[in-house]
């Protein structure tokens, strides 16, 4: 076992894993240093501790990524900056997670980092084929649009480091997350869900796996001191997939359980309209283009489902926090925030 | 009109048209090679030269493949072909990607094993050599740069062959194969191009041709052959089958390398007399660092890419260099031959992944050349500005857009696939053309896929390959 001492290295240290990543590192007495993109980023990520220490910075700059790793030595990496929902186009995908991985790869391998965590997606492998299959980390790679075409290029790059044995690496893929710290669109889903303006697709029987932002930092935590860990990739989400409807029914349960008003139902929309968002995200994406809305609507449709026993075994990943517990966590974090929830 | 007979016509005289010409003429074959391009003196020009340029390039330099953003290309006409005119570096096909090959287009007698075979055959008539002691200052640039950066670099093998005062000659077709033939019988007609292959019914009989005779005029020439070898390139091999009549997976699948460059500044003069060998291999096979011909013509077409000033940096020409980065690109072009026009449409769209592959490889050859000490870097990018210190790099990603990249490529392939898999090929496993008689493409057409290295090695290989099974077999 590695002794988890050495200081930590954090890409998109302000973003939602981030934010809880770098909090359970500093409550371990690690030191952090975090690359963020604006000044009021630095500010808020250094309010947490001397041990917290910001550089400002694009993660496709080499000079910003000099400074993050400088003076760092036999660092863990863990590098979950990444673009998901580009602002208009595609081509940001790739820049930043492709570019910006082989920059983070190529320092790392410079400073001699200890290890490397690399945080991936279910996107690179598509939609399960039936309700009740499961994604193992053996299944092929069916990547999904241009986000899911940049999370497997950059795994590749990731997983070629590792086998010239540049820096140890280890590839962990989360599913659609949970917890504190969620962007403004988690906030609108809880929202739509409480007021019954969330649309299910069918009759919502697709299945999801989900995993909360708390269960992601333990698995993250637990390969970094695994023996078995590098040069392999693990699966990390909660221990079973959820049906969407189920995820829908739960988010009212703890809306309404925290004191919010619920109301409304569920809207149903015919899988036809799905697949029809999800050909025109494809025919807009090809020509560079990115619409959120439909690109989520287009989504909805399948099962994204994974099997996270590989994680179990040899990690030792034992996700304690429950899809209820999780989305009370999430919408307490917003009420205390004033986050429109 | 003239006319004339021949057991075997090769058309085109470079890489894959000399080694099938020599292969079949010191077999005993008759054989005719007939090149669009005059046959020069390979000692009259000097290497590298815009004269050189003039002379032996398909319209007198690059040509744009149409698309946005449009990506120029060059390629030889003369005898000789692309070899005339190339950088002369070697890079035998990798075995995992050969592998990788066979399996998805079903390719027959195509593994590691066989393609050393022919390869070990090729180099033993050429000259794979390194440099002799130090390597050019243009070259070691490279070398220095990856050093400091950690990066796995690279010196490439050349066909080059070296005197006793370490003076180089690249082993071009026109110094080697194409002598080789001639000795052993074969005709070789330059300055002939094939209008189109003549046929009756799917069985090819021969070629019209437009010869220019050394006084300057035109005639028309029609070659009957018993079998016909098209060996024209990625370009003009699917075009001629086309205007031919055959169309089925002709032309479609045209890949290339795209590349940026960057014309870097030294403090002190860099030597030009030659082409740097050295690689940078750190991000291979998806993106190669390398450098280019930096004579002055060359230095100022790169610099005027930039849009910056430069009149400063031209002024000391012999202090800059120019370097690529070169990507295999996730999409694929297409070679289309239009009613009464001359030269085929060719058109290629670079996929978002491309465009941002070739930035990342922009922003690494930056660092790479600052590394290595340069002081003011010109990016092919219209309006780009000098970068002149790493912070400058970033400005790179957004700069490089599909209206202001200036794009360039002189490796194309995989334009008439070779393979067994029918729905993926235009040709057999040797290069017979499906649903055609007695005719085969033996060039970089038939390369399934670009090989990210230097492809004049594949297509050497293959051609001796297909040029014995031809050998075995008719």
């Amino acid at each position: 076992m590695t002794t988890g001492s050495t200081s930590a290295v954090v890409t998109g240290a302000a973003g939602w894993l981030g934010q809880n990543l770098v909090r359970a590192l500093l409550s371990d007495g690690r030191r952090v240093r975090g690359l963020v993109r604006t000044p009021e980023e630095r500010s808020l990520l250094e309010l947490l501790g001397p041990s917290a220490e910001a550089v400002v910075g694009d993660v496709r700059d080499p000079s910003a990524v000099d400074a993050l790793f400088a003076g760092v030595g036999e660092a863990t990496v863990f590098h979950s900056a990444a673009v998901i929902h580009p602002a208009k186009h595609v081509r940001e995908l790739f820049d930043v997670n492709v570019g910006g991985t082989q920059l983070v790869l190529d320092r790392s391998k410079r400073a001699g980092a200890a290890r490397f965590l690399h945080v991936s997606s279910n996107s690179p492998f598509g939609a399960n084929p039936t309700r009740d299959h499961r994604f193992t980390e053996d299944s092929p790679y069916h990547p999904y649009l241009g986000y899911g075409r940049s999370k497997m290029e950059a795994e590749q790059l990731a997983r070629s480091y590792h086998e010239r044995g540049d820096v140890p690496v280890v590839i962990l893929r989360a599913p659609w997350f949970y917890g504190p710290f969620q962007p403004p669109r988690q906030t609108r889903f809880i929202a739509a869900v409480r007021r019954g303006r969330f649309p299910v697709v069918g009759d919502g029987s697709a299945r999801r796996s989900m995993v909360y932002t708390g269960n992601l930092v333990q698995g993250l935590l637990r390969a970094e001191r695994s023996e078995a860990a590098p040069g392999r990739a693990y699966w990390i989400a909660d221990p079973e997939p959820y049906e969407v409807r189920e995820v829908v029914e739960t988010v009212r349960r703890a809306a309404a359980d925290e004191g919010l008003a619920v109301s409304g139902g569920s809207p149903r929309v015919p899988v036809a309209l799905a697949r029809a968002a999800a050909a025109l995200d494809a025919v807009l994406q090809a020509r560079g283009r990115y619409v959120q809305p439909l690109h989520v609507l287009g989504e909805l449709r399948d099962t994204i489902a994974c099997d996270v026993t590989r994680a179990r075994e040899e990690l030792g990943y034992d996700p304690e926090v429950t899809l209820y517990e999780g989305m009370r966590a999430s919408i307490r974090w917003c009420l205390e925030r004033g986050e429109p929830v | 009109m003239r006319s004339l007979d021949t057991e075997v016509l090769v058309i085109g005289s470079g890489a894959g048209g000399a080694v099938t010409a020599a292969t079949l003429a010191e077999a005993g074959r008759t054989v005719t090679v007939v090149e669009e391009g005059p046959w020069v003196d390979p000692d009259a020009i000097e290497p590298f030269s815009l004269d050189e340029m003039v002379v032996k390039y398909r319209y007198g330099g690059p040509a744009a493949a149409l698309g946005t953003p449009s990506v120029g290309y060059a390629e030889g006409r003369c005898v000789g072909g692309s070899t005339e005119i190339n950088s002369g570096l070697y890079h035998r096909l990798p075995g995992d990607l050969a592998e990788e090959w066979r399996r998805t287009y079903d390719i027959d007698e195509f593994t590691p094993d066989v393609l050393d075979h022919y390869a070990g055959g090729i180099e033993s008539l050429l000259t794979v050599s390194k440099v002799p002691g130090a390597p050019p200052a243009s070259s070691a640039v490279i070398e220095r740069g990856a050093t400091k950066l950690g990066w796995r670099s690279v010196e490439f093998a050349r066909v080059f062959a070296y005197d006793e005062q370490g003076r180089g000659t690249k082993q071009t077709m026109a110094r080697t194969m194409i002598p080789r033939a001639v000795a052993a019988g074969a005709t070789v007609v330059p300055d002939c191009r094939v209008v189109r292959l003549l046929r009756q019914g799917p069985r090819v009989v021969g070629a019209r041709c437009r010869r220019t005779t050394p006084e300057g005029a035109t005639e028309r020439l029609d070659i009957r052959a018993d079998h016909v070898f098209v060996c024209c390139g990625a370009i003009h091999t699917p075009a001629l089958l086309q205007r031919s009549g055959w169309w089925s997976r002709i032309g479609g699948g045209l890949k290339l390398h795209p590349t940026v460059k960057v014309a870097a500044r030294f403090p002190s003069p860099l030597d030009h007399g030659d082409v740097p060998m050295h690689r940078v291999t750190e991000f291979a096979p998806k993106l190669t660092i390398g450098g280019s011909a930096s004579r002055r013509g060359q230095v100022a077409m790169a610099l005027a890419e930039s849009s910056a000033e430069y009149e400063d940096a031209l002024a000391e020409w012999e202090h800059v260099a120019v370097y690529y980065a070169a990507i295999r690109s996730d999409s694929a072009g297409r070679v289309l031959t239009l009613p009464r026009a001359s030269a085929p449409l060719v058109t290629y769209r670079l996929t978002d992944a491309d465009l941002s592959r070739l930035a990342r490889g922009l922003v690494n050859l930056g660092e790479l050349l600052l590394a290595a000490g340069a002081t003011e870097l010109y990016p092919s990018i219209s309006q780009s500005g000098v970068a002149r210190r790493q912070e400058d790099l970033v400005a790179w990603w957004d700069g490089l857009t599909r209206s202001r990249a200036n794009l360039m490529t002189v490796h194309l392939t995989s334009s008439v696939r070779m393979g067994q898999e029918g729905a993926l090929s235009g040709a057999d496993s040797f290069g017979r053309v499906w649903g055609a008689q007695h005719l085969r493409v033996n060039d970089a057409s038939l390369i399934p896929d670009a090989p990210g290295v230097n492809p004049q090695a594949a297509i050497m290989m293959i051609a001796a390959r297909n040029a014995e099974h031809f050998l075995a077999t008719a």
